[in-house]
Parts: structure tokens; sequence; C-alpha cells
């Protein structure tokens, strides 16, 4: 249902500004996630969106309405915590009823004593409680209505929060975290389940993760923040192929992708100690700049076995096999080098993502060579990605 | 190793035993005195086992002779409305000091903590003024109030370190779901700390139920006098015979703890998680 | 992405609601403890500035510091500060080194456990006048059980209760057989706290009892000891009943704590001026102890790094 505008969202707490002047328009029935490294106020964002925390500047609307003020209650949100949040001391039934409980909760029901009785009978109501059952079967957890959080397993429990958040039909679902406290298979196939559902229920996702592979695999469009800034905004690929700066460039991707310090020179770029045989179109009077290549647009060969494309010597540091693919760690440079394991050696490694199991090993010489049509090129002093279409439009 | 730890396991049982002897002696000894002829008490001849056979006798004696039953009553309307009031006023209070910041919780926070260090022997006076301006005196009612403002606080810090240990999480998560703040209280806060309301409760039950000096001060009538009142009012009297003055005791004493084991198993836990620690 | 002006920005800042939520919720408890504490205490304050007379309560008049001017020159009401000082020491000592022994060893299984548990907790649920009753019979001159097992011990017998020597231990021995079982609850609750990984953790690197005691154990028990002698050091500065109806504040006064004088002075000499003054006085020595306290309290966070 609703399209959620923030205008200049901002929140300061204890006199630190944790989130600063957010903007953002996202449509109805997107996926939103919200990515970003722990303590990034991704989290503090959600609780905006859900009215737990105030807003402290800035407007948040849904469907052009403001709804700073509004309770919680009223925004028609539902919230899965990282934590589930279920009622201790209630059977799952309760659990998941709970919500539609409350909306048929009358004013004077909030009363002491009356409030008790009142919640029983309204459990046995008919469409209530066929609704639980309903909820319950859909996500498999008719067999536990009534036990209670405790009895259940993790990925019962997360089921059960999924239900309690479903059973109200809101216009806007809220998630933070919520497959965090599941083992690795389990969080695989709720990633599925969950895309399942949006597709189902055709309503909002905001969806809170520092987990990359979630955003990119349940997202349709994806915040990326970094201390209370937004760094950039757009779907899974866009910010794939085209992280708007360095820190989106390291912060997705696995291993991150490269960014190889290249200086201009009379002689061209030089990239340690290589001329390079493409440059940025415009150098924009900058005298150094960061050359972007993802690990799987680059090949490695070693040495003596190029392919016949320009190369730059390497050394070979570290090499993962992980099956269908082999990472490869390296270091720029024609002599060889003794490079002990540790945190020394891994600092300032430059990765190639080599496609099934190669042949190579630690230590050895080797020639790397990529495309420059998949290099991005970024400011070295502000971070930026010197987008050609942007430089052509200002 | 297993030797010694044999031997520490012996040492500790015994530590326990003459403990336990030391706490249990002075018990054992209210039944043994009931249990005892009055005149085989005042010759110095009192038996170190008690005579079981005359519990019927002696708590006959004490339900015809004395009205010390009706006192009983008397002390169980007090101590429960003590502990009713208390109860749901700390627990607002704690909800209040543990999950809201408000301009003046500093001050009211030191307010219950400074009620401990007021001597009643103090506010025995001035509070006798006051209950008589209200029409308070010689009514258990005043004993509620009196003794709520004592036992509250007590059941407010425990209350208070047990709704600090309740996940936020839950009160939000009631909160998106439509709960009011008084529903939040009630539906997720007061069943999560029951553990520590059990305890807050058995403590201000036993500030309702042993209080003796403003049931002395304030309440005149005999018929309205309450169990310590009563049992009190036996020492240095002797019309009364000393084994039903102890059968008195015994049975104004049964109720306390039969409460507490009740509880008791809630109360470390409770005080566990409202641990007074800091 | 919509980029706004900022003129709307500066329109939509909010300050934060008030909210009336938390006073509805503290508000109840305040002003019942207003009435029934602050007001009653304030009306004691203007009472020691009084000679109001317990028979006559209308006819007082203002007598300025009168009343603290004749305490603070009387060798009467020093005594009865001394005493009770004496008392809370031995009580809060006692108590606290009682409590935490059987803490220590309940904690831990050994046979008859639960029984000795329940045991060594009732004498909290004795009501204070059936405590009373039974110690003034164990510790009766002719018939008590306290001089016979003495007499049997080759001791000799004692005037518990009546000899001005004995009458301060025997007031003592009663109160902490009467509080030490919550001193071991709240030592026991604090034992159950400590988490077993410490204990383990201290296991596999080797430490012996004693260091497991001093580096696990301790840290964790400190601050809630503290608070319990807070707690009982301020409970026995305004412990009444226990020793009025052992005692009386005899023999020779010598158990007269503070707050018994307070009671003399006001029901037996009908004082109520010079009472109210008396506890006044009292109630400035509680508040000097737990000022000291919060500062004791504030310098070990400090050492400790705790911010608390």
């Amino acid at each position: 249902m609703p399209t959620i505008e923030f205008d200049q969202v901002s929140k300061n707490f204890a006199g630190n500004t944790v989130i600063k002047g957010f903007d953002a328009t996202v449509a109805d029935k997107e996926f939103l996630v919200l990515l970003g490294p722990s303590g990034c106020g991704k989290s503090t964002m959600l609780r905006m969106i859900a009215g737990l925390t105030d807003i402290s500047s800035g407007e948040l609307r849904f469907d052009g309405v403001a709804v700073n003020d509004l309770e919680p209650k009223k925004r028609n949100i539902a919230f899965v915590f990282q934590s589930y949040a279920l009622y201790p001391h209630m059977s799952v039934r309760a659990n998941i009823g709970f919500p539609l409980v409350m909306d048929n909760f009358k004013w004077w029901h909030h009363i002491p004593l009356v409030g008790g009785f009142a919640r029983r009978a309204l459990m046995k109501r008919g469409d209530i409680a066929g609704e639980i059952d309903q909820v319950a079967e859909m996500l498999e957890l008719t067999d536990y209505l009534d036990r209670r959080p405790k009895a259940l397993s993790g990925g019962q429990r997360q089921r059960v929060a999924v239900a309690r958040s479903l059973i109200r039909e809101p216009a806007l679902y809220l998630l933070d975290e919520p497959l965090s406290n599941l083992d690795a298979k389990l969080r695989t196939q709720m990633r599925a389940e969950i895309s399942a559902l949006h597709d189902r229920v055709q309503k909002s996702f905001v969806y809170v993760t520092h987990d990359q592979v979630e955003a990119m695999t349940m997202g349709t469009r994806i915040i990326v923040l970094n201390d209370g800034v937004v760094q950039q905004y757009g779907t899974p690929k866009e910010i794939y192929d085209r992280p708007a700066n360095t820190f989106v460039a390291r912060f997705i991707g696995s291993p991150p992708m490269n960014l190889v310090p290249v200086t201009f020179t009379d002689r061209g770029a030089d990239m340690f100690g290589n001329t390079l045989s493409f440059a940025p179109p415009e150098t924009l009077g900058e005298q150094a700049m960061q050359l972007g290549i993802r690990a799987e647009k680059v090949r490695v060969h070693a040495a003596g076995q190029d392919d016949g494309q320009a190369g730059y010597p390497a050394q070979i540091v570290t090499v993962e096999n992980l099956g269908a693919e082999t990472v490869v760690g390296f270091k720029f440079g024609s002599e060889p080098h003794d490079f002990e394991v540790g945190a020394r050696a891994s600092r300032d490694l430059f990765y190639a993502k080599l496609v099934g199991d190669v042949r190579l090993e630690h230590g050895q010489m080797c020639t790397v060579s990529f495309d420059p049509g998949d290099v991005l090129w970024y400011s070295t002093e502000s971070g930026e990605l010197f987008d050609s279409t942007q430089m052509a439009s200002s | 190793m297993i030797a010694r730890r044999r031997l520490s396991t012996g040492v500790r049982a015994l530590l326990a035993l003459l403990l336990t002897c030391l706490a249990g002696f002075p018990l054992f000894w209210i039944i043994n005195t009931a249990m005892t002829p009055t005149t085989d008490l005042f010759q110095g001849q009192q038996r170190l086992v008690p005579d079981i056979s005359r519990t019927l006798d002696v708590f006959s004696v004490l339900t015809t002779d004395t009205p010390f039953l009706g006192w009983m009553a008397n002390s169980a309307v007090v101590a429960f409305g003590t502990t009713l009031l208390s109860l749901v006023m700390a627990t607002m209070a704690a909800y209040a000091l543990s999950r809201y910041k408000f301009v003046g919780k500093g001050p009211m926070g030191f307010l219950f903590f400074a009620t401990q260090m007021l001597p009643e022997a103090l506010l025995v006076v001035p509070l006798y003024s006051l209950f008589a301006a209200l029409g308070l005196l010689n009514q258990l009612s005043g004993l509620v109030l009196v003794n709520t403002a004592f036992a509250m606080p007590v059941a407010l810090f425990i209350l208070k370190s047990a709704i600090d240990n309740v996940p936020y999480e839950l009160e939000e998560s009631a909160r998106v779901d439509g709960c009011s703040p008084l529903s939040i209280l009630q539906v997720m806060v007061v069943p999560l700390v029951a553990p520590s309301m059990a305890a807050a409760a058995v403590i201000t039950f036993f500030d309702g139920w042993n209080e003796y000096l403003f049931a002395t001060t304030f309440i005149r009538d005999r018929s309205s006098w309450v169990g310590s009142t009563g049992l009190a009012s036996f020492i240095g009297e002797f019309s009364t015979p000393l084994d039903t003055v102890f059968s008195a005791a015994l049975v104004f004493t049964i109720p306390a703890i039969i409460f507490f084991l009740l509880m008791q198993r809630k109360i470390v836990s409770g005080l566990t998680a409202g641990s007074v620690k800091g | 992405m919509t980029v706004t002006t900022s003129a709307r920005t500066q329109r939509a800042t909010r300050r934060r609601r008030f909210s009336w939520t938390p006073y509805l919720f503290i508000g109840l408890a305040v002003l019942y403890l207003l009435l029934f504490a602050v007001v009653p205490l304030l009306k004691g304050l203007d009472l020691s500035f009084t000679n109001t007379r317990l028979l006559n309560p209308t006819a007082g008049k203002y007598i300025g510091f009168d009343n603290y001017d004749h305490l603070l020159g009387s060798g009467a009401f020093f005594k009865s500060v001394v005493t009770t000082l004496v008392y809370t020491a031995f009580t809060v000592v006692g108590s606290l080194a009682l409590g935490t022994v059987s803490a220590f060893v309940i904690n831990r299984f050994f046979p008859g456990r639960i029984l000795a548990r329940a045991v060594m907790v009732m004498p909290w649920a004795v009501p204070t006048v059936a405590v009373v009753l039974v110690f003034r019979w164990i510790y009766n001159d002719s018939t008590g059980v306290a001089n016979a097992a003495t007499a049997a011990l080759g001791l000799g017998e004692r005037g518990w209760l009546t000899d001005p020597s004995y009458g301060m231990l025997s007031v003592v021995l009663a109160t902490v057989w009467k509080v030490t079982p919550f001193v071991m609850l709240v030592v026991l609750a604090a034992l159950q706290s400590v988490p077993e990984d410490l204990y383990e953790a201290t296991k596999i690197d080797g430490a012996d009892s004693y260091s497991t005691f001093k580096l696990v154990v301790l840290p964790f028990l400190l601050p809630t000891l503290r608070v319990v002698a807070l707690l009982m050091t301020i409970w026995s500065f305004r412990r009444f009943e226990i020793i009025w109806l052992l005692t009386g504040g005899g023999p020779v006064d010598v158990t007269t704590t503070i707050v018994i004088d307070v009671y003399r002075q006001a029901f037996n000499n009908s004082q109520l001026g010079l009472a109210a003054a008396t506890g006044m006085l009292g109630l400035l020595l509680s508040l000097i102890v737990t000022a000291v306290y919060f500062v004791v309290e504030q310098r070990a966070n400090k050492q400790n790094g705790v911010n608390a």
C-alpha cells in the first residue's frame, strides 16, 4: 500500500547524530533492504519507520501523509524483531493471535482484570481462531500451537514471529535482522521463504541486515548505510555493478572489489610501476585515482603462460579453493618476496575469483590481467565513483 | 581429590547441622513451651521433648479463653491489605522508574529510598495526629495505610530490578500490536516478573503481619487489636497461662512460615532476578 | 532519491513530545509517600522546635533550637548514640558473617540440604513479637534454657536481660537470629547469579579454591554485600520493636538506642518536642552513613573502572 518517503529524516541521540538527513522514496510493494555494518544506524532507521523511536527532525511520509507523530499501532505495520520478541508466557496460539486480539480491544478492555477476560473471549471468537489456524497452517505451525515459545527450535520461533506479523495483514512489514540467530542452512531456507512470502502477500517490506547475501538475494531495492549516511540507493544489480563509492565497493561482494591506487604521470597511468594500457576518460585534474575491478573480472595466469593480452606481474599470496571457484590473493610486483602467514601478509591483498580448480600455488609468480571495460574509477580524495554519464551531464 | 571432596562435604554438612540447630532452636522452643504444662514451666522442669498429646487441649484453651483468633483475623486483613496496596503502587512506580526518562526521576527515586531511613518511632506522633484528623484511628484500614508507606518502597526496589531484566523488545512488540502502556504492564510485565512479585508479596505481607508499633499506638479497642499487639499484651502479665501464650505465638507464627515456605523458591529466584546488587 | 529544500525540514522539526505516562504510573506512589512519610516528617521537624507535651499537644510553643541545644549538651543523648552505633555494628557484622557463611554452606549439595535451608530461613518469617516472647523465655533468669545451658557447661548463671553487662549481647543475639536469613537469601541469590562458565574457566586455568573465591566469587559478591550492609545498617538504626519488647531499653539504659530514646521521651516522659528533636538527630545520623556509603561506592566503582 504505502509509498514511503524519507524527507531529511535525522536522529540525534544524546548529542550524537545517528542518522543524518536521510532522503529516499520507496515505491509500494518493494522489498527494501537497509544494509550496512553494525552501528550504521539501520536498525534506528527501521525503528523510526515503526514509530518505536522518535524522529529528531525531518519528515517520514506514508503515501504523502506525515506519520512522525503516529503511534506504532496506527501505522498499520508488523515488526519482526531480531530476538523475535515472542511473548514467553503465552502459547504459540496466543502469540500469533495477539495482534488480532488487540485490534478488537475496546478502550475499556485496557482496564485491569477486564483485559484478561476480554483476551480469553476474543481468542475463542470464530473468526480470530480461524485466522490463527490458517496462518499457522501456512507456516506449518499447526502442531505447535499449544506449546510455549521456549519449547520450539530456532527456526520454529522465527516462523512464529513471522506468523504473528502476517495475521493482521498489515500494509508494511518491518524485519530487523530476522535471520541472524539461525544457523547457515536454516538461514538459506528462511531467506527463500521470506522472499516467497513477499511475492504472495504483495505488500511493502523493509528488511534490515548486515548480510550482503541476504540483501542481494531478497531485496528489490537496497539502501546502503554507513555512519548514519546513505551511501547508495538502488537495485541489487546497480549496487553490485556500479558501487557509488569505495565504501560500497568494499562492503558489497565477497571478496570485496579490488581498489588499486593509480597515479598519473607524463608517461600515463601508473599502477605499481606498470603503465596501464588505458586511462580514465578524464582525470579531472587529479594526480591519483583508485581503479576498481571486481574479483571475478580479474584473470590470473602462471608466469610465462599468459594468453597474449597485456598483463601485470604479481605474486600469489593466498589460494582458497571453494570447489566451484578459487579465490586467489595476490600482490603486484615483479620481484618475489617471502610473505609470512598472518595479518601482515594479508594486508593490501588484491583478489581474483577464478572458475573451477586452478593450479596456482602460494608464492608463485603470475600475470594478472583484466578488460578496461570492467574497470570503475574512484576519486582517491572523496572515494566517489567517477561516473562518465554523470560527468557528461554536469 | 575425591577424598578431599568427601571431607569438605562432610564439613559442610556438619556446619549446616550446627547452623540449622541455631536457627531452629528458638522455633522448636516455642513449640516445646506451648506443649508443656504451665506448672512444669515455672518449676524449671521443661523437658526437651514436646508433649504432643497436649496439642488439642492447648489450642482449645487458646480459642475459648482468649480472643486471639479474632486478632489474627485482623492481622490477616492488615497483611493482605498492605500487600495488595503496596504491590499495585510499587509495580506501577517500578515500571515508570525502569522504563521511562522523565523530569524529577532522580528525586523521586531518592524519596523511595529515603523512607527506608525514617524511624517509625519518630513518625508515630505526627502520624497519630494525621490519622486522628482523617478519622483513621482504631481502624484496620489505617494500619494498612501506614504499613504500606514503609513496605511499598522495598517492593518497589525488588520489582524495579526485575523489570530492568525484562527484554525491552517484548514491550515494543506489544506496542506495535496495539497495547496501551497500562496493557503492556498487565499483559507483558507482570506475568514476566511473577517470581519477583511473589518475593515482594512475601516481604510486604510480613511487614503487615508483624508490625507492632503503629498497631499498639493507633488501635485502642481490644477487639480491633491485631495478632502482634495481642501477643505483646501477654508479655509481663501472668493471668494467661504461659503454655497458652506460647500456643498463641505458635499459631501466630505458623501462617507466616507456611506462606513463606510456599513462596521460598520464588523468593530466591525473585531476588536473583531483582538482585539487590547495584 | 528525492531532495527537498531545507526550509521544509526546519518546519517539520519537532521537539521530543512530553509524556504524562510516567507520571501517571509513579504519581500515586509518590503522592502516597508525600502524604504518609514526608508530611509527617515535616510535622516532626516542626514539632522538634517546640516544647509540645503529650498531655496537652496543642499548647506547644516554639522554642527555637532549645531542644537541640539540650540534647547536644546532654550526656544521655550521646550515650544513646553510642549505644545505637554499638548495636548496629554488632548486628550488621554478626548477621553479615553468619548470613554469608550460611549462604555458602547452602549453595552446594549435601544430604538434607533442602530441609536445612527451609529451617535456616524460617527465623525471618517468625513475627517479631513471637521472637521476643521466646527469647525472653530463653533468657529467663530462673527457668530459662540459656542459664540451664551455661550452668550445665559450668559457666554459671547470668541475668541475660537483667544484668547490664549482658543486656546488649542478649538483644544483639536475638536480632541477629531474626535478620540473618535475609542476608543469607540475598547472598544466595548473588552466588547463584555467578555464571557457571566462570567457575569452569578458573578450573581449566588451574586455580585453587582460594583463588577461585577471590577472583570469581568475591567480585560478584562484594556489590551485593555492600548494599546489604547499607540496608542492615539503616534498618538497625531505626529498629524498635525487638529492643523495646525485649528490654524496654534496659537494664539501666544499656540498650537505649536513639529510637528507644525517642519513644520513651514521647510516651513515658510525654515530651513530644524533645522526642522529635532526638528523632531528627537520629535521622541525620542515618543520612550521614548513607552518604558515606555512596561516596565509598562511587570510589570503588571508579577504581574498578565501572561507570555506574
